[in-house]
């Protein structure tokens, strides 16, 4: 069962990736995964990991490359912003993914008769908390974009990588949809003063279910962003 | 002697370049990593009418000449050999119903193939019997009008995806070959074989288990099938040798690029004579091997017997294709010896040809044969 949902996964990523990368070689030298299309009219691409510069030529579709040079001394910046921002999001938004969650458990607990999973009118305190937490998760992932391109301007100079495009508009797409969460969740259409999600009404209930589909989008697009920010700093 | 390619051909191998190029060498890596069969590949390839090309017109195939076929099996090969092999499977099987299967044979199991993707698979190895077809030891015993199969069948090349088998069993002291539909009670497929090399071809073993086939499904008369399995190599090594070609010039092409861009000792690496010296060596091999091969299967095409032709044609191509794939990962000095370059992938696949379809002594051997037979050679 596991096995097949992991299988099914990796064929729909495995055709993401076909159709986003188009054909891709490794790095001869760190291994990382490039795409032929981010080489330069000449065939020259920098490998963003280790700084190789190589050459690459098709023969017969298969992609042959050639390390022609390596590029030393990359530029480092003094203050490393974007590691240090980027884990603020990544720790803060699962659990308030986590806090919403909790919260649905514990109204349909209530609604079913059962004993309330967050007693005791904890359920506000909780709701509060998951607020504070979007709102600093996606406030930090600003400071995590804005970082980000300054890394991209100057350590990468600005070279068109597949994998640093896609970062950009998983991070645009992460800031629009957790603002969106958050504006939901402050308007109090999700939440009740109890702290408890609306389902009475058809309004309370299309909220609550676009609010925990938007979080649950973003939980993918932060864990594609941490798996893409990962394989840029520590390669294959 | 015209050495031009037809129009015709010319086209052919267009297209099968074009497929090639587009289809098989950007998922070769992926495939040999994963060890997936190509279905999707092969579908392309049936739709584009690259497989089962061989199967005569009046069951609605293109009954398309062993040269031609050779032409675009040394182009199917250049993209990935496991994803060629994976291809070209189905023509191994089916030639025994077209050299021996009766009329209704021919309808009932080559005509639909061309209809919708399916395969077939040549189950003749067995784990006793391999170079040496003689020893199989299946058997099929005659009950009433049908026969019970018993058995295992090894290495079978697409054995997991088929739909029904060539199998070479015991009748008495002779051999008999049967076609037997996949899905017949008592056949049990086993798991994917991890080879060497190949990834993307599917190689299993096939147990039988008292596996009822009706008389109908006999592929010629009862002790005929060492014959049949025999003649059937005179169509297919010449397709072997031009796979191993391909190999070749996968190696010459990937050798030959990197060569020219890669710079030591200030300059270009092709300008050591050192390494220019293997690029012409393989470069001549190639044709050699090639012309080999386009002389077998243009024997055969003409109705001529090419057995020895067909066994020099896989040995020396298979030889030339295991020193070019090495040769080119010596080019690519140490990169040549990283997975993230496709020269150690043509080590790996380029020697199955020495094995497979005869192994190299088995083509020396009928090499020989030939020659006991005659008084001096012209």
């Amino acid at each position: 069962m596991l096995a097949d949902i992991r299988r099914f996964v990796g064929r729909i990523s495995d055709r993401f990736k076909r159709g986003f990368y188009g054909p891709t070689f490794r790095c001869p030298v760190c291994h990382f995964v490039l795409a032929a299309v981010d080489a330069d009219g000449n065939g020259l691409l920098v490998c963003p990991v280790c700084g190789a510069v190589i050459e690459i030529e098709a023969v017969y579709g298969h992609i042959v490359p050639v390390v022609l040079d390596m590029e030393l001394y990359r530029p480092q910046p003094k203050l490393r912003l974007h590691p240090m921002a980027t884990h603020l999001p990544i720790g803060l938004f699962p659990v308030a993914l986590l806090g919403a969650v909790t919260l649905l458990a514990a109204t349909l607990l209530q609604r079913l008769g059962l004993a309330s999973a967050v007693p005791g009118g904890r359920a506000s305190v909780l709701a509060s908390a998951v607020l504070v937490l979007l709102v600093l998760s996606v406030g930090a992932s600003l400071a995590t974009l804005a970082s980000g391109l300054w890394d991209w301007n100057f350590r990468y100079r600005r070279r068109s990588y597949r994998q640093i495009r896609l970062k950009i508009a998983c991070s645009i797409v992460f800031l629009a949809v957790g603002a969106g969460a958050i504006a939901l969740h402050a308007s109090g259409l999700v939440f009740a003063a109890s702290g408890l999600m609306h389902l009475d009404s058809a309004a309370g209930l299309v909220a609550a279910l676009a609010y925990l589909v938007a979080l649950g989008a973003n939980m993918v697009v932060l864990a594609t962003l941490g798996h893409l920010g990962g394989t840029l700093v520590f390669g294959r | 002697m015209d050495f031009n390619l037809t129009p015709q051909q010319q086209e052919r191998v267009e297209a099968a370049r074009e497929f090639t190029r587009e289809w098989i060498s950007p998922n070769a890596a992926a495939h040999d990593r994963s060890g997936e069969f190509p279905l999707a590949i092969c579908r392309e390839a049936f739709k584009r009418g690259l497989m089962n090309s061989h199967i005569p017109t009046e069951y609605g195939g293109q009954h398309e000449a062993v040269l031609d076929h050779c032409m675009v099996m040394e182009e199917l090969a250049t993209g990935c050999s496991g994803i060629a092999t994976a291809i070209d499977g189905n023509g191994l099987s089916q030639y025994p119903v077209i050299l021996a299967g009766t009329d209704d044979q021919k309808r009932r199991f080559l005509a639909p193939m061309l209809e919708e993707l399916t395969f077939c698979a040549y189950a003749v190895t067995e784990p006793e019997a391999g170079s040496d077809v003689a020893r199989v030891r299946t058997t099929a015993a005659k009950v009433g009008n049908d026969y019970m199969l018993n058995g295992v069948k090894w290495w079978i090349t697409n054995g997991s995806v088929a739909s029904w088998y060539f199998i070479l069993a015991r009748t008495g002291d002779e051999l008999t070959g049967f076609i037997v539909p996949a899905d017949s009670p008592g056949i049990v497929r086993g798991p994917k074989e991890i080879n060497l090399g190949q990834h993307a071809s599917n190689t299993v073993r096939v147990t039988l288990e008292d596996v009822k086939v009706p008389e109908a499904n006999r592929l010629g008369a009862e002790g005929k099938g060492f014959d049949i399995a025999m003649a059937t190599f005179n169509h297919t090594r010449p397709g072997v040798a031009a796979g191993a070609n391909g190999i070749t010039k996968a190696a010459l092409n990937i050798a030959l690029s990197y060569a020219k861009r890669r710079r030591t000792f200030d300059k270009k690496l092709i300008s050591n004579q050192g390494i220019s010296f293997k690029l012409a060596e393989m470069m001549t091999r190639l044709d050699a091997a090639r012309f080999l091969t386009y002389k077998a299967a243009w024997l055969f095409d003409q109705g001529q017997d090419n057995a020895r032709e067909a066994a020099q044609a896989k040995w020396f191509a298979a030889d030339v294709a295991m020193s070019a794939a090495i040769e080119c990962a010596q080019v690519l000095g140490g990169y040549g010896y990283t997975q993230e370059m496709p020269a150690e992938k043509l080590i790996r696949d380029a020697k199955i040809y020495q094995i497979y379809e005869g192994a190299t002594e088995i083509q020396k051997m009928i090499i020989v044969s030939k020659l006991l037979r005659m008084r001096e050679v012209h």
